[in-house]
């Protein structure tokens, strides 16, 4: 079966390698230009204090992009990642306002939140790779009930955050923005996660799961983790929600869940699995939300933002895959 | 005391026996060499061992202890590795990921300790240092590599696996001679170390030179063991074939009609294409061309080429003397072929949808129809069903109520309401029951008799002996000998597909 294309040996030219071996370097090119755009129509937008505003309001998205990644490292997807940044935040939010507001109260809250986080992701989990259902639908089954419970929690939203925990958010810490310090802390977080066994064994599974199952990889288990790491992430993304917004709402992760999707295909990540990086899905991540302050810095009338908005994540994500299918040929 | 032995191991997939009884013994220090035609049970045997498969009955001992094998992380941890024939790679990762993947070195618990693992990698990587080819390295993505350098990869795979038992199916079917070469070199080194391995192979002269014994299994039986030194290649060909092995097929069952003379309908000439090259032949009208050989050897590729199905990358092709370009099914359907493939699930049978609609699709293809009545459909579609005895409740059930059988028969009926010039037949009668299969050779000797050309791939060979008035037996891709008159013998057929391509 090799004769026909053995002649042509298998050395890829450099721009192929570049990208194999930084498969987000597309997503980090595209996110140069939208800044570059960005910066033409609104020079203001590329201040110190815009980007600082920018990150802290799109620091949940990114988180929940990375939740979303792990997942899709293994071929499965989370439907309901969007439902548990809702579920964690009223559950904070009550907890602390039962607690009393004050440190103890914020970190235990914490604790509590990181916690459901896990639970929802181990239910996913054993939803999905245990119970063998479709992940699509059996995520979004979760969603629906992830949604309820947090509407048990907190009915009607508007409970504002303790004045601690969002000042802390919005603060500056040795005159660095706080949030700053989060994203490094993420860096690290996501350098150490990228050097587990785990995040090799995730991309095996989703590279091909029956291949995976015969090496003597324990799939299931690892199927599993990844959604751990999902409600990790989605516990995450729901504090830096609950940090920007100082309130919660029973439904403020819904509309997240197809943006987490979205930013980890602009990354560069395969949906079908075994092919990706985190850092992609944080870069597409920032793209949405360049494009969506370039929407508004062009001065798209408000009716046709959502239009706009779509027209160029399309745009976007076609650049992408013209830019990955040139390396690939 | 053998390292490894099974007895009256078996498992059925549904109705179908994969493996009936295997027996087998492995000692130390031997290169165990299973032998035996397409289907005969050789890799389900190897799955079972490996734990892939589970058993229905039987019994397995390692080092005389019985052991139940409950996953192949089981088998890892009994001691047991295997390079798998479809291979169990990860495209998008690195060579030396893929060769350390079963049992990562650990850092501090979770983490991988990358030197550890370039260092082990690179041991394997080494064995096979000169001849592994260009653009191979520890950290080349496994999809970047070439067939055969992939195959070397789950080569290195299984070895690192440094279990006292390997099992090897099929390592060697894309590796050139060099790579061969050294891969025996080191099955010697692992036979003086103590280790069984079991070896899998087509090759006749690669059989002989690495193998201490062998077990022939037949129809999912293991049939007898026996020392490759006091054998020789006719001998476990004739132990492969069973009974009557000498007799021509074509004194047992005659096919019915022969091909009228004159031009040929189907001409191929050097035809290239994934996974297989310069193929050429010539079909008559009421000839059928039977394409022999063992499993994957370029078969089915041919047929789905010739359908239009994969892309032809050189050759040409002629019709009735006109030249052919096919570039996709459709245009393959208007220029007269129609196409059976054995699985029905993915290539036939459109699932939860009536019989009469699972019977029209090439109707409505060929006389470009938008709509159809269903009294005027129905007239179109029962004389076709009637034809092959063909039973069903009414046309209004959905397909999925028929045995598999009866599905196949509505799938070839429908190629029936607007006659084919040529049928290509891909293994067509995969997993259906002997009474549909006699009707299915009954039409198919029937179309060939009215003037159709028919090729007809078969992984049974007692099909194709039956029924083709010529055999093309294929290995590696090309056509390597062609059966006629009283050379279509079982004997011949298997000699053919076991001799070094």
């Amino acid at each position: 079966m090799a004769e026909t294309g053995s002649a042509k040996a298998p050395t890829p030219g450099g721009f192929k390698r570049l990208i194999e071996r930084y498969p987000f370097l597309p997503a980090l090119g595209i996110l140069i230009i939208l800044l570059a755009l960005n910066g033409i129509f609104s020079p203001n937008s590329l201040s110190y204090r815009s980007l600082t505003g920018l990150v802290s309001t799109y620091l949940a998205l990114i988180m929940l992009a990375i939740a979303q990644t792990y997942v899709i490292f293994a071929g499965d997807i989370d439907l309901s990642a969007g439902a548990v940044v809702s579920l964690v935040n009223v559950v904070i939010i009550v907890l602390m306002e039962k607690m009393g507001g004050g440190g103890l109260a914020v970190f235990a809250a914490l604790g509590v939140g990181v916690l459901a986080g896990l639970v929802c992701g181990l239910i996913n989990g054993i939803v999905v790779a245990g119970l063998r259902l479709q992940a699509i639908v059996a995520t979004f089954a979760t969603s629906i009930f992830f949604t309820g419970f947090a509407l048990w929690v907190m009915p009607v939203a508007g409970t504002p955050a303790p004045a601690l925990f969002w000042r802390t958010y919005g603060s500056k810490l040795l005159g660095l923005p706080f949030v700053f310090y989060i994203v490094a802390a993420l860096a690290i977080l996501l350098f150490v996660i990228s050097r587990t066994r785990l995040a090799l064994q995730l991309l095996s599974v989703g590279d091909d799961a029956q291949a995976a199952y015969q090496t003597g990889l324990p799939v299931t288990p690892i199927r599993i983790k990844g959604y751990l790491l999902c409600g990790l992430f989605s516990a995450l993304a729901a504090f830096c929600v609950t940090g920007d917004t100082a309130s919660g709402d029973p439904l403020v992760g819904g509309k997240m869940t197809l943006f987490s999707v979205a930013a980890v295909v602009l990354g560069g990540s395969a949906l079908a699995g075994g092919w990706g990086t985190v850092v992609g899905s944080l870069l597409g991540a920032l793209t949405i939300g360049l494009i969506n302050s370039l929407v508004f810095f062009i001065g798209t009338p408000s009716e046709w933002q959502n239009f706009v908005q779509g027209l160029a994540i399309l745009v976007v994500l076609m650049a992408g895959i013209l830019v990955g299918r040139r390396a690939r040929a | 005391m053998a390292k490894l032995s099974l007895s009256g191991v078996s498992k059925a997939y549904g109705a179908t026996l994969a493996l009936r009884r295997g027996d087998l013994d492995i000692e130390a220090g031997e290169v165990h060499v299973l032998l035996g035609s397409n289907g005969s049970g050789k890799s389900t045997l190897c799955k079972i061992v490996a734990g892939s498969v589970r058993p229905d009955k039987g019994e397995v001992l390692i080092d005389g202890r019985p052991v139940t094998i409950s996953g192949p992380q089981a088998a890892r941890a009994l001691g047991i590795g295997i390079f798998y024939q479809e291979l169990s790679l990860s495209e998008h990762r690195s060579v030396a990921e893929n060769i350390c993947l079963a049992d990562l070195p650990g850092k501090s618990g979770i983490f991988v300790d990358r030197a550890a693992l370039e260092a082990r990698a690179s041991r394997y990587i080494a064995l096979f240092a000169g001849v592994a080819g260009e653009g191979f390295s520890a950290e080349a993505l496994v999809g970047n590599l070439r067939a055969d350098q992939r195959q070397l990869v789950e080569i290195m795979k299984a070895l690192s696996s440094e279990a006292p038992v390997i099992i090897f199916d099929e390592p060697t079917s894309a590796l050139d001679r060099a790579q061969v070469d050294r891969f025996f070199e080191i099955l010697r080194q692992l036979k003086t170390e103590g280790r069984g391995i079991i070896f899998i192979s087509h090759r006749m002269d690669e059989i002989t030179a690495i193998g201490d014994r062998a077990t022939v299994i037949r129809d999912g039986e293991t049939i007898r063991t026996l020392k490759l030194s006091e054998t020789d290649p006719a001998e476990m060909i004739r132990l492969m074939v069973g009974e009557n092995s000498d007799l021509p097929s074509a004194e047992h069952e005659l096919p019915a009609a022969g091909p009228s003379a004159g031009a040929p309908l189907l001409s191929v000439r050097n035809l290239s294409g994934k996974g297989f090259r310069d193929v050429s032949f010539d079909v008559l009208p009421g000839e059928i061309l039977g394409f022999g050989g063992l499993h994957g050897q370029g078969q089915s590729a041919v047929l789905r080429a010739l359908f239009g199905a994969s892309s032809i990358s050189g050759g040409s092709l002629e019709l009735s003397g006109r030249s052919l370009a096919v570039a996709n099914p459709r245009s393959a359907i208007r220029s007269g072929l129609a196409y059976v493939s054995g699985d029905r699930g993915r290539d036939g049978v459109i699932q939860g949808r009536p019989i009469v609609e699972n019977a029209a699709p090439i109707h409505y293809l060929k006389e470009r129809l938008l709509l159809a009545r269903p009294s005027a459909l129905r007239d179109k579609v029962l004389p076709a069903l009637g034809a092959l005895h063909t039973k069903f409740a009414s046309l209004a059930h959905p397909i999925g109520s028929l045995s598999g059988g009866n599905q196949q028969k509505i799938v070839i009926a429908r190629w029936l309401i607007e006659r084919p010039e040529v049928l290509l037949l891909d293994d067509p009668t995969k997993g259906i029951d002997l009474a549909a299969k006699a009707d299915l050779f009954n039409l198919i000797r029937q179309l060939a008799a009215e003037g159709m050309a028919i090729l007809l791939y078969s992984s049974e060979d007692a099909e194709l002996l039956g029924n083709a008035n010529r055999i093309l037996v294929f290995n590696g891709g090309a056509v390597t000998r062609e059966l006629t008159g009283a050379d279509r013998t079982r004997y011949n057929l298997y000699q053919a597909a076991y001799e070094a391509a």
